[in-house]
């Protein structure tokens, strides 16, 4: 009893740091971020705030704003499911590639893929954003001069401007999920295949009940995170589209609470803006995980 | 007991490193890194003859240093002393985080600075700044153009003969003039030459009017009749190609000008052209960059801010800034300085401030930006007419307003 007392004493003792780091800087801030949710705290009421109740949550669903907060909240789902395929497909299309036994200089693409996930976001996106130039960028020279067809003015329409920061997103992106998807496939034992390979199957096959199963427990875990970095990546969206636009219509939620939060100091109303956004990332996270049952045990 | 010696050779050890504490003051700024090089030199300066003083200049991004400020200082923190430009002061003592500065400094301290270089919200003195302008003027390459134009008029008709196809080929190689416009900040020079201003004496925006259709049309006639500035230019396109002359005017502010001189480009700065519609001056915004004291500040640092303060406004200081970086001082005294006196650069600057108008410091201000910006941006893509981006503007701004001061 003495012994099994002072090992949870001990084991308490070794959590505690953890715990007081992760109340510090999780439960605290979010608990916070509630509390300004409900109350009226803004430039005028920076001092003298008080809890108002759910009167920003109501506003948030009821207020017309400009840009209009249902049209964004499409633009953030279109914005992430877009991303996330092309993420997903590209990467494991590339993983795959890089899977094969023979290829020539495995590591240098490896290497060279990787690349757009170790540059800065600043840089890649301001880089894009002078590729989108309609007379100087590249994008348009290649169009022009290489495949005969007129120029696009990238970042002047609303929907060619949030096409560019998709595009964009899409080449930072995919270098993870390829990392993610390789490092899965090399651990897939090669006998299965070797034994599939007896039983005469072919490559679809030994790709739809080998592969596909055994690269799933990782992945799915990697397309939630991707999930919630893409529905709440700021900085590319914010940089091609220099804060949103042409005319505010490259707004996505986080970009639009940043505006309200920092341009606007309407924090009360940033507040309860983003406890939705957290509970509409809660809501998918929890029923993407149990719908693909990535928890079980897939042998 | 080898345990005990430890210890006690730890604790000697530890008492014979204390140093003596040093008094901190911290600097939150968003200077260019030309300018945070001067500011460190001054700041060691300082401390050489203060050596119980340590000071720290910490860069932040405009908008970081804005929104982290108030949040810092309405909760007791924050730096001792902020360093911005002036349109933040409106903000700032809205929400009583700085302290006014008439009740620091007497009167004859100053009255050594030029009026415009001393910002005052309600009737108290918020910011002293050590740079005039942040404006834009006219900034052109001596190499393209020897006179640049002083109207409008002449501004298309110089432009016409400076935009060239040089090889013919249907691509425009070099224009006349470039800025940044997708910014509504530097369409304000356009608006005002052509009669208009943001807002009236109450605050209330003012941009539903014949001198914003007439400013929306000339600057689009400019791009698509003219033809004198390129379909698409934003900050960093404008920049790179006057610096690599493929443009021979540009519109930029004075934190531009000196890293063209360091490009090897032979500049010379001008007034914006006059409106020959109106026969107004195309007047850009004003707005000082200075220093202004955190409310939360004990006594005891306040006295060293203040000398502090004295020191880096004072005359030999403002003057290494402007030979450096080609800033307009504010110590009224250096105005008649041989190197002021003497640089044409400095004085076209002088004048181009004496022609613009200050930046309105009330927090309306911003959401007259944002307001302004998605339908100015919508004329340029042809996507709305002059005279509804106009109403839209105004509409806009409102409810902006009425949001954010809620």
């Amino acid at each position: 009893m003495n012994k099994t007392f002072l090992k949870n004493i001990w084991i308490t003792i070794l959590i505690l740091p953890s715990l007081v780091i992760l109340i510090a800087v999780v439960v605290y801030p979010f608990g916070y971020n509630f509390i300004l949710s409900l109350s009226n705290i803004s430039l005028t009421h920076i001092r003298d705030w008080k809890i108002i109740g759910f009167d920003q949550y109501i506003k948030v669903f009821t207020t017309v704003t400009q840009p209009n907060i249902y049209v964004i909240f499409f633009k953030t789902i279109l914005w992430t499911i877009t991303n996330l395929f092309f993420h997903v497909v590209i990467g494991v299309s590339l993983a795959l590639v890089l899977n094969q036994k023979d290829i020539f200089g495995k590591a240098i693409f490896r290497t060279i893929l990787i690349l757009p996930w170790a540059v800065p976001q600043l840089i890649v996106a301001l880089t894009w954003r002078g590729m989108f130039n309609y007379e100087y960028g590249v994008i348009n020279a290649m169009l022009t001069q290489v495949m005969g067809l007129p120029p696009v003015e990238w970042l002047k329409g609303e929907s060619t401007a949030f096409l560019s920061a998709i595009i964009t997103n899409v080449w930072l992106g995919f270098p993870f999920m390829m990392i993610i998807a390789l490092g899965a496939l090399q651990s897939i034992p090669r006998d299965m295949y070797e034994a599939a390979d007896i039983d005469g199957a072919n490559w679809y096959h030994r790709f739809r009940y080998i592969t596909v199963p055994l690269l799933k427990p990782v992945m799915i875990p990697a397309i939630t995170l991707g999930t919630i970095w893409t529905f709440n990546n700021l900085n590319i969206v914010w940089l091609i589209s220099n804060g949103g636009e042409p005319q505010d219509s490259t707004h996505i939620l986080v970009s639009f609470v940043y505006k309200a939060a920092f341009n606007f100091y309407r924090y009360g109303y940033a507040a309860a803006l983003s406890v939705i956004i957290f509970l509409i990332l809660l809501l998918f996270s929890l029923s993407f995980m149990k719908k693909t049952r990535t928890a079980e045990n897939v042998y | 007991m080898k345990l005990k010696y430890l210890i006690l050779s730890f604790f000697i050890l530890s008492c014979g490193n204390k140093k003596e504490e040093r008094t901190k003051i911290t600097i939150w700024h968003q200077m260019r890194v030309d300018e945070r090089v001067i500011l460190q030199s001054q700041i060691e300066k300082f401390m050489l003859t203060h050596p119980k003083i340590k000071v720290e200049q910490v860069y932040k991004e405009t908008e970081e240093m804005r929104s982290g400020f108030i949040i810092a200082a309405v909760a007791g923190q924050g730096a001792e002393i902020v360093y911005g430009p002036n349109d933040n002061i409106g903000v700032f003592s809205s929400v009583d985080i700085i302290l006014p500065l008439d009740t620091l400094f007497d009167k004859k301290f100053i009255s050594q600075f030029n009026p415009k270089a001393l910002t005052y919200y309600k009737n108290h003195l918020f910011q002293i700044a050590d740079k005039l302008g942040n404006h834009l003027a006219l900034v052109y390459n001596k190499k393209l153009l020897k006179t640049p134009p002083k109207t409008t008029d002449e501004l298309i008709e110089i432009g016409k003969k400076l935009t060239k196809d040089f090889n013919n080929d249907g691509k425009i190689d070099q224009y006349a003039l470039v800025w940044n416009y997708t910014e509504p900040f530097f369409f304000i020079l356009f608006y005002t030459g052509f009669g208009g201003w943001v807002m009236d004496d109450e605050f209330n925006p003012t941009l539903n009017n014949y001198s914003m259709v007439r400013a929306l049309e000339f600057m689009r006639n400019l791009r698509d009749s003219a033809k004198i500035i390129p379909r698409e230019s934003d900050y960093q396109i404008a920049d790179a190609l006057f610096k690599d002359e493929k443009s021979a005017m540009i519109i930029n502010g004075d934190w531009s000008w000196s890293s063209y001189v360091k490009a090897g480009i032979d500049i010379g700065v001008a007034p914006l052209p006059i409106v020959n519609e109106t026969g107004l001056n195309c007047a850009p915004m004003i707005s000082p960059k200075g220093y202004s004291v955190n409310k939360n500040i004990s006594n005891e640092k306040l006295i060293i801010v203040k000398e502090l303060l004295e020191f880096l406004l004072n005359e030999e200081n403002q003057l290494e800034a402007t030979k450096l970086v080609s800033t307009i001082p504010t110590q009224k005294s250096l105005y008649s300085n041989p190197y002021f006196t003497n640089n044409e650069i400095m004085v076209n600057s002088q004048k181009q401030i004496d022609l613009g108008r200050s930046m309105p410091i009330v927090p309306e201000m911003r959401a007259i930006w944002d307001a302004m910006r998605p339908h100015y941006q919508a004329v340029l893509n042809g996507a709305k007419s002059p005279k509804q981006s106009a109403n839209d503007m105004q509409i806009d701004s409102k409810i902006k307003i009425k949001e954010m001061l809620e």
